[in-house]
Protein backbone atom coordinates (compact mmCIF):
# COMPACT_ATOMS: atom_id res chain seq x y z
CA UNK A 1 0.00 0.00 0.00
CA UNK A 2 2.46 2.03 0.94
CA UNK A 3 4.41 2.05 -2.41
CA UNK A 4 1.15 2.69 -4.25
CA UNK A 5 1.15 5.87 -2.32
CA UNK A 6 4.97 6.78 -3.09
CA UNK A 7 4.30 6.09 -6.95
CA UNK A 8 1.59 8.57 -7.12
CA UNK A 9 3.54 11.36 -5.08
CA UNK A 10 6.30 10.95 -7.39
CA UNK A 11 4.41 10.93 -10.56
CA UNK A 12 2.94 14.34 -9.42
CA UNK A 13 6.34 15.85 -7.93
CA UNK A 14 8.60 14.58 -11.49
CA UNK A 15 7.90 17.48 -13.58
CA UNK A 16 7.64 20.20 -11.20
CA UNK A 17 11.08 18.73 -9.95
CA UNK A 18 12.19 19.40 -13.67
CA UNK A 19 11.16 22.64 -13.77
CA UNK A 20 12.38 23.25 -10.35
CA UNK A 21 16.03 22.41 -11.35
CA UNK A 22 15.90 24.46 -14.62
CA UNK A 23 14.76 27.59 -12.73
CA UNK A 24 17.95 27.59 -11.15
CA UNK A 25 19.88 26.81 -14.34
CA UNK A 26 20.41 25.42 -17.78
CA UNK A 27 21.37 21.63 -17.88
CA UNK A 28 21.30 18.73 -19.58
CA UNK A 29 19.36 15.42 -19.21
CA UNK A 30 22.23 13.12 -17.69
CA UNK A 31 22.49 15.90 -14.98
CA UNK A 32 18.77 16.35 -14.37
CA UNK A 33 18.24 12.44 -13.93
CA UNK A 34 21.16 12.16 -11.73
CA UNK A 35 20.12 14.54 -9.15
CA UNK A 36 16.57 13.46 -9.64
CA UNK A 37 17.82 9.68 -9.38
CA UNK A 38 19.66 10.20 -6.45
CA UNK A 39 16.37 12.49 -4.55
CA UNK A 40 13.46 10.55 -5.75
CA UNK A 41 14.46 7.34 -7.57
CA UNK A 42 13.10 6.99 -10.49
CA UNK A 43 14.18 5.61 -13.38
CA UNK A 44 16.89 7.57 -15.50
CA UNK A 45 15.69 6.39 -18.83
CA UNK A 46 12.32 8.22 -17.66
CA UNK A 47 13.76 11.55 -18.18
CA UNK A 48 13.93 11.49 -22.28
CA UNK A 49 10.38 11.13 -22.60
CA UNK A 50 9.62 13.60 -20.13
CA UNK A 51 11.95 16.22 -21.45
CA UNK A 52 10.55 15.47 -24.89
CA UNK A 53 6.78 16.14 -23.40
CA UNK A 54 8.30 18.96 -22.03
CA UNK A 55 9.36 20.05 -24.99
CA UNK A 56 6.50 19.22 -27.22
CA UNK A 57 4.45 21.58 -24.83
CA UNK A 58 6.66 24.29 -25.30
CA UNK A 59 7.73 24.80 -21.67
CA UNK A 60 11.37 24.13 -22.18
CA UNK A 61 13.48 24.87 -25.05
CA UNK A 62 16.80 23.22 -25.70
CA UNK A 63 20.56 24.55 -27.41
CA UNK A 64 23.20 22.79 -28.02
CA UNK A 65 26.86 23.34 -26.79
CA UNK A 66 30.26 22.44 -27.68
CA UNK A 67 31.67 19.93 -25.78
CA UNK A 68 35.68 19.44 -25.44
CA UNK A 69 35.01 15.64 -25.58
CA UNK A 70 32.51 13.59 -27.92
CA UNK A 71 29.62 15.29 -29.63
CA UNK A 72 27.78 18.65 -28.55
CA UNK A 73 25.64 18.54 -25.51
CA UNK A 74 21.88 19.54 -25.69
CA UNK A 75 21.19 21.68 -23.06
CA UNK A 76 17.65 22.60 -21.72
CA UNK A 77 16.17 25.98 -20.76
CA UNK A 78 13.01 26.78 -19.59
CA UNK A 79 11.03 29.24 -21.82
CA UNK A 80 8.53 31.97 -21.32
CA UNK A 81 5.82 29.47 -20.67
CA UNK A 82 7.39 27.41 -18.48
CA UNK A 83 8.74 29.75 -16.04
CA UNK A 84 5.47 31.25 -15.54
CA UNK A 85 4.02 27.48 -15.72
CA UNK A 86 6.74 26.72 -12.77
CA UNK A 87 5.92 29.40 -10.85
CA UNK A 88 2.15 28.54 -10.51
CA UNK A 89 3.16 24.97 -10.34
CA UNK A 90 5.24 26.09 -7.30
CA UNK A 91 2.73 28.21 -5.75
CA UNK A 92 -0.21 25.30 -6.05
CA UNK A 93 2.09 22.86 -4.77
CA UNK A 94 2.99 24.79 -1.54
CA UNK A 95 -0.17 25.89 -0.48
CA UNK A 96 -1.02 22.23 -0.43
CA UNK A 97 2.26 20.87 0.83
CA UNK A 98 1.85 23.52 3.61
CA UNK A 99 -1.86 22.66 4.14
CA UNK A 100 -0.88 18.52 4.32
CA UNK A 101 2.11 18.99 6.49
CA UNK A 102 0.17 21.14 9.18
CA UNK A 103 -2.57 17.87 9.03
CA UNK A 104 0.41 15.30 9.41
CA UNK A 105 1.83 17.74 12.08
CA UNK A 106 -1.27 17.53 14.39
CA UNK A 107 -1.83 14.00 14.33
CA UNK A 108 0.93 12.83 16.72
CA UNK B 1 24.37 -5.29 -20.44
CA UNK B 2 27.11 -3.36 -22.68
CA UNK B 3 26.15 -0.24 -24.54
CA UNK B 4 26.53 -1.40 -27.72
CA UNK B 5 23.91 -4.07 -26.93
CA UNK B 6 21.25 -1.72 -25.01
CA UNK B 7 21.56 0.54 -28.24
CA UNK B 8 21.28 -1.97 -30.64
CA UNK B 9 17.99 -3.68 -28.98
CA UNK B 10 17.17 -0.23 -28.51
CA UNK B 11 17.07 0.74 -31.84
CA UNK B 12 15.84 -2.68 -33.17
CA UNK B 13 12.57 -1.80 -30.78
CA UNK B 14 12.30 1.47 -32.25
CA UNK B 15 12.35 0.16 -36.07
CA UNK B 16 9.28 1.76 -37.45
CA UNK B 17 9.24 5.07 -36.28
CA UNK B 18 10.26 8.09 -38.29
CA UNK B 19 13.96 7.91 -38.79
CA UNK B 20 14.61 11.71 -37.75
CA UNK B 21 12.74 10.67 -34.46
CA UNK B 22 15.00 7.40 -34.21
CA UNK B 23 18.13 9.46 -34.39
CA UNK B 24 16.92 12.04 -31.84
CA UNK B 25 15.79 9.56 -29.42
CA UNK B 26 19.24 7.12 -29.97
CA UNK B 27 21.42 10.25 -29.53
CA UNK B 28 19.53 11.08 -25.96
CA UNK B 29 20.44 7.39 -24.79
CA UNK B 30 24.24 6.98 -26.24
CA UNK B 31 24.88 10.50 -24.52
CA UNK B 32 23.29 9.21 -21.36
CA UNK B 33 26.62 6.41 -21.47
CA UNK B 34 28.95 8.75 -22.32
CA UNK B 35 27.89 11.18 -19.78
CA UNK B 36 27.56 8.35 -17.24
CA UNK B 37 30.71 7.11 -18.08
CA UNK B 38 32.52 10.49 -17.88
CA UNK B 39 30.60 10.43 -14.02
CA UNK B 40 33.25 6.85 -13.37
CA UNK B 41 30.15 4.60 -14.06
CA UNK B 42 30.29 1.23 -15.73
CA UNK B 43 28.28 0.68 -19.06
CA UNK B 44 26.70 -2.26 -17.16
CA UNK B 45 25.47 0.14 -14.29
CA UNK B 46 24.25 2.53 -16.65
CA UNK B 47 22.20 0.39 -18.92
CA UNK B 48 21.04 -1.17 -15.50
CA UNK B 49 19.69 2.00 -14.42
CA UNK B 50 17.90 2.84 -17.51
CA UNK B 51 15.84 -0.46 -17.81
CA UNK B 52 14.97 -3.03 -20.33
CA UNK B 53 16.10 -1.36 -23.13
CA UNK B 54 12.93 -3.62 -25.49
CA UNK B 55 9.94 -2.32 -22.63
CA UNK B 56 11.69 1.66 -23.25
CA UNK B 57 11.50 0.85 -27.19
CA UNK B 58 7.92 -0.20 -26.74
CA UNK B 59 6.73 2.42 -24.46
CA UNK B 60 8.39 5.26 -26.67
CA UNK B 61 6.87 3.88 -29.57
CA UNK B 62 3.58 3.34 -28.41
CA UNK B 63 3.55 6.72 -27.17
CA UNK B 64 4.85 8.38 -30.49
CA UNK B 65 1.86 6.79 -32.25
CA UNK B 66 -0.68 7.44 -29.83
CA UNK B 67 0.35 11.30 -30.46
CA UNK B 68 0.74 11.49 -34.08
CA UNK B 69 -3.25 9.70 -33.63
CA UNK B 70 -3.93 12.32 -31.69
CA UNK B 71 -2.82 15.20 -34.40
CA UNK B 72 -4.26 13.33 -36.92
CA UNK B 73 -7.41 11.50 -37.01
CA UNK B 74 -7.06 8.87 -39.52
CA UNK B 75 -7.92 5.42 -40.07
CA UNK B 76 -3.82 4.41 -40.46
CA UNK B 77 -2.42 6.35 -37.68
CA UNK B 78 -5.61 4.56 -35.45
CA UNK B 79 -4.21 1.22 -36.78
CA UNK B 80 -0.75 1.82 -35.60
CA UNK B 81 -2.06 3.03 -32.38
CA UNK B 82 -3.94 -0.03 -31.42
CA UNK B 83 -0.95 -2.37 -32.83
CA UNK B 84 1.43 -0.37 -30.44
CA UNK B 85 -0.87 -0.38 -27.69
CA UNK B 86 -1.55 -4.01 -27.89
CA UNK B 87 2.21 -4.64 -28.44
CA UNK B 88 2.73 -3.31 -24.67
CA UNK B 89 1.20 -6.81 -24.17
CA UNK B 90 -1.35 -4.85 -21.58
CA UNK B 91 -4.35 -5.97 -22.86
CA UNK B 92 -4.46 -10.22 -23.70
CA UNK B 93 -4.33 -10.19 -27.00
CA UNK B 94 -6.30 -13.39 -26.58
CA UNK B 95 -9.12 -11.98 -24.78
CA UNK B 96 -9.45 -8.77 -26.63
CA UNK B 97 -8.77 -9.61 -30.60
CA UNK B 98 -12.18 -10.87 -30.95
CA UNK B 99 -13.54 -8.25 -29.20
CA UNK B 100 -11.44 -5.79 -31.50
CA UNK B 101 -12.29 -7.98 -34.78
CA UNK B 102 -16.37 -7.81 -33.58
CA UNK B 103 -16.07 -3.84 -32.90
CA UNK B 104 -14.03 -3.18 -35.89
CA UNK B 105 -16.42 -5.32 -38.72
CA UNK B 106 -19.72 -3.24 -36.71
CA UNK B 107 -17.96 0.14 -37.69
CA UNK B 108 -16.87 -0.65 -40.87
CA UNK B 109 -20.61 -2.78 -41.81
CA UNK B 110 -22.23 0.09 -40.31
CA UNK B 111 -19.98 2.91 -42.41
CA UNK B 112 -21.04 0.87 -45.43
CA UNK B 113 -24.49 1.02 -44.35
CA UNK B 114 -24.35 4.44 -44.29
CA UNK B 115 -22.99 4.95 -47.33
CA UNK B 116 -25.35 3.12 -49.11
CA UNK B 117 -28.01 5.25 -47.59
CA UNK B 118 -26.30 8.59 -48.92
CA UNK B 119 -26.57 7.17 -52.30
CA UNK B 120 -30.02 5.74 -51.73
CA UNK B 121 -31.08 8.88 -50.98
CA UNK B 122 -29.12 10.99 -53.45
CA UNK B 123 -31.16 8.24 -56.04
CA UNK B 124 -34.78 9.28 -54.46
CA UNK B 125 -33.70 13.04 -54.57
CA UNK B 126 -32.81 13.21 -58.25
CA UNK B 127 -34.55 10.38 -59.90
CA UNK B 128 -37.57 10.04 -57.92
CA UNK B 129 -39.71 13.15 -59.62
CA UNK B 130 -39.83 11.35 -62.85
CA UNK B 131 -40.92 8.24 -61.55
CA UNK B 132 -44.54 9.72 -60.94
CA UNK B 133 -44.30 8.77 -57.26
CA UNK B 134 -46.94 8.53 -54.60
CA UNK B 135 -47.53 11.97 -53.36
CA UNK B 136 -46.36 13.66 -56.26
CA UNK B 137 -42.89 14.78 -57.00
CA UNK B 138 -42.44 17.32 -54.47
CA UNK B 139 -42.46 14.67 -51.86
CA UNK B 140 -39.93 12.38 -53.80
CA UNK B 141 -37.60 15.40 -53.44
CA UNK B 142 -38.15 15.81 -49.42
CA UNK B 143 -37.98 12.63 -49.12
CA UNK B 144 -34.57 12.25 -50.90
CA UNK B 145 -32.87 15.40 -49.08
CA UNK B 146 -34.74 13.23 -45.75
CA UNK B 147 -32.53 9.83 -46.58
CA UNK B 148 -29.07 11.79 -47.50
CA UNK B 149 -29.40 14.16 -44.15
CA UNK B 150 -30.39 10.59 -41.92
CA UNK B 151 -27.30 9.11 -43.26
CA UNK B 152 -24.79 11.68 -43.11
CA UNK B 153 -26.08 12.29 -39.54
CA UNK B 154 -25.49 8.71 -39.00
CA UNK B 155 -21.89 8.78 -40.45
CA UNK B 156 -21.08 11.68 -38.14
CA UNK B 157 -22.38 9.88 -35.20
CA UNK B 158 -20.45 6.79 -36.07
CA UNK B 159 -17.32 8.83 -36.62
CA UNK B 160 -17.47 10.37 -32.79
CA UNK B 161 -18.28 6.66 -31.50
CA UNK B 162 -14.99 5.00 -33.07
CA UNK B 163 -13.14 8.20 -31.91
CA UNK B 164 -14.28 7.69 -28.34
CA UNK B 165 -13.82 3.78 -28.50
CA UNK B 166 -9.98 4.76 -29.83
CA UNK B 167 -9.80 6.99 -27.02
CA UNK B 168 -10.64 4.77 -24.59
CA UNK B 169 -8.44 1.68 -25.72
CA UNK B 170 -5.50 4.09 -25.89
CA UNK B 171 -6.16 5.38 -22.37
CA UNK B 172 -6.66 1.54 -21.10
CA UNK B 173 -3.04 0.67 -22.49
CA UNK B 174 -0.87 3.34 -21.35
CA UNK B 175 -2.18 2.63 -18.04
CA UNK B 176 0.42 -0.24 -18.39
CA UNK B 177 3.26 1.77 -19.09
CA UNK B 178 6.07 1.00 -16.70
CA UNK B 179 9.01 2.71 -17.62
CA UNK B 180 7.58 5.57 -19.04
CA UNK B 181 4.66 5.80 -16.32
CA UNK B 182 5.92 8.76 -14.25
CA UNK B 183 7.16 11.07 -17.12
CA UNK B 184 3.29 11.09 -19.29
CA UNK B 185 1.19 11.43 -16.72
CA UNK B 186 0.14 14.71 -17.59
CA UNK B 187 -0.14 17.24 -14.52
CA UNK B 188 -4.05 18.48 -13.44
Amino acid sequence: MPEAIEIQLKKGALELCVLALLSKHDSYAYEIAAQLADAIGMGEGTIYPLMRRLQSDGLVETYLVESSSGPPRKYYRLSEAGKKNFTSQQAAWKSFSGAVESILGGAK
Amino acid sequence: MTRQAFMARLREGLRGLPPQSVTDIVADYEAHFTDGEAAGRTEAEVAAALGDPERLAREIRAESTVARWREERSPSSAAAAVFAVLGLGAIDILILLPILMGVAGAIIGLTVAVIVCFFAGAFVFAAGPFTDPPGGPVTAVLTGIGIMAGSASGGALLTIVSIGLMNALVWYGRLHYRLLKPALEQQA
